[in-house]
């Protein structure tokens, strides 16, 4: 098998990708991924090679991506946007033969500071569409044979244990979870036309909106930056059926100047990342009459675990598990505690990654040797089967003996108008062995936030120390970074 | 405070228990718990004098559900095991006491067991349930059970959160007479509605109340808390006599009890953990053991060897030149977060 398959088998004049004015069926695709190929293997490129990737969410990604996967190689997408620095790093981990830097990584073309060979991909991108065009490469991409488990991404993920980690996923991984979503009704279709602005570097991106789509034949309309009027005028001139996006993205498009009939052609919209309040998830559902379906998922998951889709909406749940997904929710001891009761998730599918690259000792913490993968993640099943995360089990701060979940103080200190963001996490203390201490960006004083939580939360629950800080470390997908206040 | 005060009996037709015998078993107790034991009573104004209410207190000795109801300004009822039916000694006896015999012969018992609780509360009565779901051996509170907030959410009535004191002396586990002249101390709470929770179709919300609820009852009863069900290995570590655990009391518990598993069941842990989280005062049990061969184990890719590998050098698996190896480990990756 080989994951480059996704571009096959689809009407050539079937539109695949649309970039601006560039609008590339599917039979373009495929020439032009086989023109980049002839490239890459003059410069070394063939099976087990490891290519990195620098660019955004444009179509030099996704030739490149297909090219590399077809020759055999391994991919590793990297943030364009990172620091030289960070990106080195992750490179180092990985040391692959050459690092494709498109136009949103354009920085880093040819700095030395990046410690690998960098290669102008906007050039390659250019050459290969035009050798598609004068007919000079051939118009079928090699796709080579591999066996299931052979490797197809590596992925950097702060991971489930919390450290940098490279996962590494399999072409099976990935391709599993297209044939787990065609289970799901109403399938994805040709007719279906998805949003690429989630990044493809991130597992979501580009497993589910990029390759899931592409292996539906539908089309994907790329946005490489975040704008939520450019956003919402592309779903309105493209039809966008289905619509995903993080947290902050959907703030941004509930608050957008644009019509409120913007989303008339979204048949799914689904969030992810982090936490989607009640309030937005009402406030799109009124104004734009669609109801956002969460999901929940890692990047060793490839990554969809649960999903909010042909079942009816519960707005605060993740949705329910994806068909072949084991799921179960267990104690300290793993065993798996009542419906109803909390308990740590852990999963096991096709889907669940290979490993972490170069560390055993890592992946045998998070991986039973049957294949469980224990997530670190605490939630709740309700009688029906839809899942609600809880925290991290390792944030979770203990008071007298009461778990206390941040995510939940957090989400009370936001709904407070003065608090523009909160981070909540524990710090020793005698009496009640932990105690749980507030970090508050925005205007509001102790004496209010106080008034405020003996309103609304548990005496145990309450902070007792709050620090106020210009800024928080919130990633921009809108999950709260806790360990950097610890 | 003190004694018990104001009492009314509210005759209920239409719920298990003679209302004559019943009348005459609550005087009774009234009248002979202040005279037989130094009984105090803390926080009564809190329980409502009238509309449903569920009581919900610790649970250490048998003798609970003799102190509890005595200290209540009303009659109470209770989920019973239905066998106490079957025999002349207690057919009449514990449902005058305000007993509901549940059968937990076919069919889902927690859901019978449910029905018939919000019976009680829906006649505007009180209805009381140890959360713990059945005594506590180590002395410790124990996890509550959802079943009371599910009832107090379903018949919109408040929990009354209540602790006691000194139970456990005047009839210590595995006895069967009451001691007298100890000191037992009932203390009632604020009632709670579950609705100042959240969501009532979030099953975080059902969870949250219990454990505000439990909470409250640790500082009525001076427990410390502990986050792990009664009955299963509660007893103190320092026990020299160790006895089988006591099962949880599944006919009376209102909670229904399936495993949280979607798929199948079993899941193993890894060969070493760095996630489980070690709660205080509770000791961790250790996972089933993994028996699997070797080859079976998950297999990390082994990489290609790069050119530029220094020769000989092992440690460094890949190629990475060992100077940087050490910066990527020790990186955080900020944007993946």
């Amino acid at each position: 098998m080989n994951l480059a398959g996704v571009i096959s088998g689809h009407v050539d004049n079937r539109i695949a990708l649309i970039d601006g004015d560039d609008r590339v069926d599917f039979g373009t695709l495929r020439g032009r991924v086989a023109a980049m190929q002839v490239d890459l293997e003059a410069r070394g490129v063939g099976v087990d090679s490891t290519v990195a990737l620098a660019t955004g969410n444009d179509v030099a990604f996704v030739v490149s991506t297909l090219a590399v996967l077809g020759l055999g190689g391994i991919v590793m997408p990297l943030n364009p946007g990172s620091p030289t620095s960070e990106l080195a790093r992750k490179l180092a981990v990985a040391d692959p033969s050459m690092l494709l830097v498109g136009h949103a990584g354009r920085l880093h073309l040819g700095d030395p500071a990046v410690g690998t060979a960098t290669v102008d991909l906007i050039e390659m991108a250019a050459n290969a569409a035009a050798a598609h065009v004068s007919g000079e490469a051939p118009a079928t991409p090699v796709i080579v044979d591999r066996p299931d488990d052979a490797p197809a991404f590596y992925m950097a993920t702060s991971g489930v244990s919390g450290a940098a980690k490279v996962a590494v996923l399999s072409h099976h991984n990935l391709s599993w979870i297209h044939e787990a979503l065609h289970r799901i009704e109403p399938p994805l279709t040709p007719d279906n036309v998805t949003l690429g602005i989630l990044p493809f570097t991130h597992i979501f991106g580009l497993n589910v909106v990029l390759l899931a789509s592409l292996e539906a034949g539908a089309a994907i309309v790329l946005q490489q930056r975040f704008d939520a009027e450019e956003s919402l005028r592309l779903v309105r001139e493209h039809g966008v059926t289905m619509l995903t996006g993080a947290p902050p993205m959907w703030q941004r498009w509930l608050d957008a100047d644009a019509p409120d009939d913007s989303m008339a052609s979204v048949e799914f919209a689904a969030s992810g990342a982090a936490a989607l309040p009640l309030g937005l998830f009402e406030g799109v559902k009124a104004r734009f009459g669609v109801e956002i379906a969460q999901g929940y998922g890692l990047t060793e998951t490839s990554p969809v675990v649960t999903l909010g889709r042909g079942v009816p909406v519960r707005p605060t749940s993740v949705g329910r598990v994806l068909p072949g997904v084991d799921v179960a929710l267990v104690d300290e001891s793993g065993t798996p505690v009542d419906v109803g009761d909390e308990g740590e998730i852990v999963v096991r599918s096709p889907g669940v990654f290979v490993g972490y690259l170069d560390d055993q000792e890592t992946t045998d913490s998070v991986l039973s040797e049957d294949g469980w993968l224990w997530t670190g993640d605490v939630g709740i099943f309700d009688d029906d089967g839809y899942l609600y995360l809880v925290d991290r089990i390792k944030d979770i701060v203990i008071v007298s003996g009461f778990n206390v979940y941040p995510a939940e103080v957090e989400s009370i200190l936001m709904q407070h108008p003065g608090v523009s963001g909160a981070i909540v996490t524990g710090s020793p203390d005698e009496a009640t062995g932990e105690t749980v201490v507030a970090h508050i960006a925005g205007t509001a004083t102790r004496e209010e936030l106080e008034r405020h939580c003996d309103e609304q939360l548990s005496r145990y629950k309450r902070p007792t120390e709050y620090h106020f800080l210009d800024e928080l470390p919130i990633a921009p997908n809108g999950k709260a970074i806790r360990r950097a206040l610890r | 405070m003190g004694a018990p005060g104001d009492f009314t009996f509210e005759p209920a037709p239409d719920l298990p228990g003679a209302d004559r015998l019943s009348k005459y078993l609550f005087g009774a107790i009234r009248a002979a718990t202040p005279r037989l034991w130094d009984f105090v009573i803390e926080g009564r104004e809190h329980v409502p004098t009238e509309g449903p209410a569920v009581i919900t207190p610790n649970h250490l000795s048998f003798c609970d559900s003799v102190f509890v109801p005595a200290a209540l300004p009303r009659r109470v009822w209770a989920i019973g095991k239905g066998e106490y039916m079957d025999s002349w000694k207690t057919k009449h006896l514990f449902p005058a006491m305000g007993m509901i015999p549940v059968d937990r012969s076919g069919g889902d018992a927690a859901q019978a067991a449910l029905d018939a609780a919000a019976d009680v509360l829906e006649q505007g009565r009180l209805f009381m349930i140890y959360p713990e779901g059945t005594r506590s051996r180590s002395g410790n509170l124990h996890k509550g059970r959802t079943g009371a907030a599910r009832l107090a959410l379903r018949c919109n009535a408040p929990i009354i959160p209540t602790g006691h004191e000194g139970t456990v002396d005047v009839q210590p586990p595995d006895t069967v007479l009451m001691k007298p002249r100890k000191r037992v101390v009932v203390r009632f709470g604020a009632p709670m509605w579950a609705h100042e929770y959240g969501d009532p179709d979030d099953p975080r919300t059902l969870r949250r109340f219990t454990d505000a609820v439990m909470f409250e009852i640790a500082q009525l009863s001076g427990q410390q808390y502990v986050d792990t069900y009664a009955g299963k290995d509660d007893r103190p570590a320092d026990t020299t006599k160790p006895s089988a655990p006591v099962a949880a009391d599944e006919h009376q518990s209102v909670t229904p009890r399936r495993p949280s598993v979607v798929g199948s069941a079993a899941p193993s842990r890894p060969a070493t953990s760095s996630s489980a989280t070690v709660h205080p005062n509770v000791p961790v049990a250790d996972g089933p053991p993994l028996i699997r061969p070797p080859s079976e184990r998950p297999s990390i890719p082994s990489r290609r060897v790069a050119a530029h590998v220094d020769e000989g050098d092992e440690v460094a698996r890949i190629g990475v030149p060992p100077g940087r190896r050490d910066k990527a480990s020790a990186a955080e990756f900020s944007d993946d977060a």
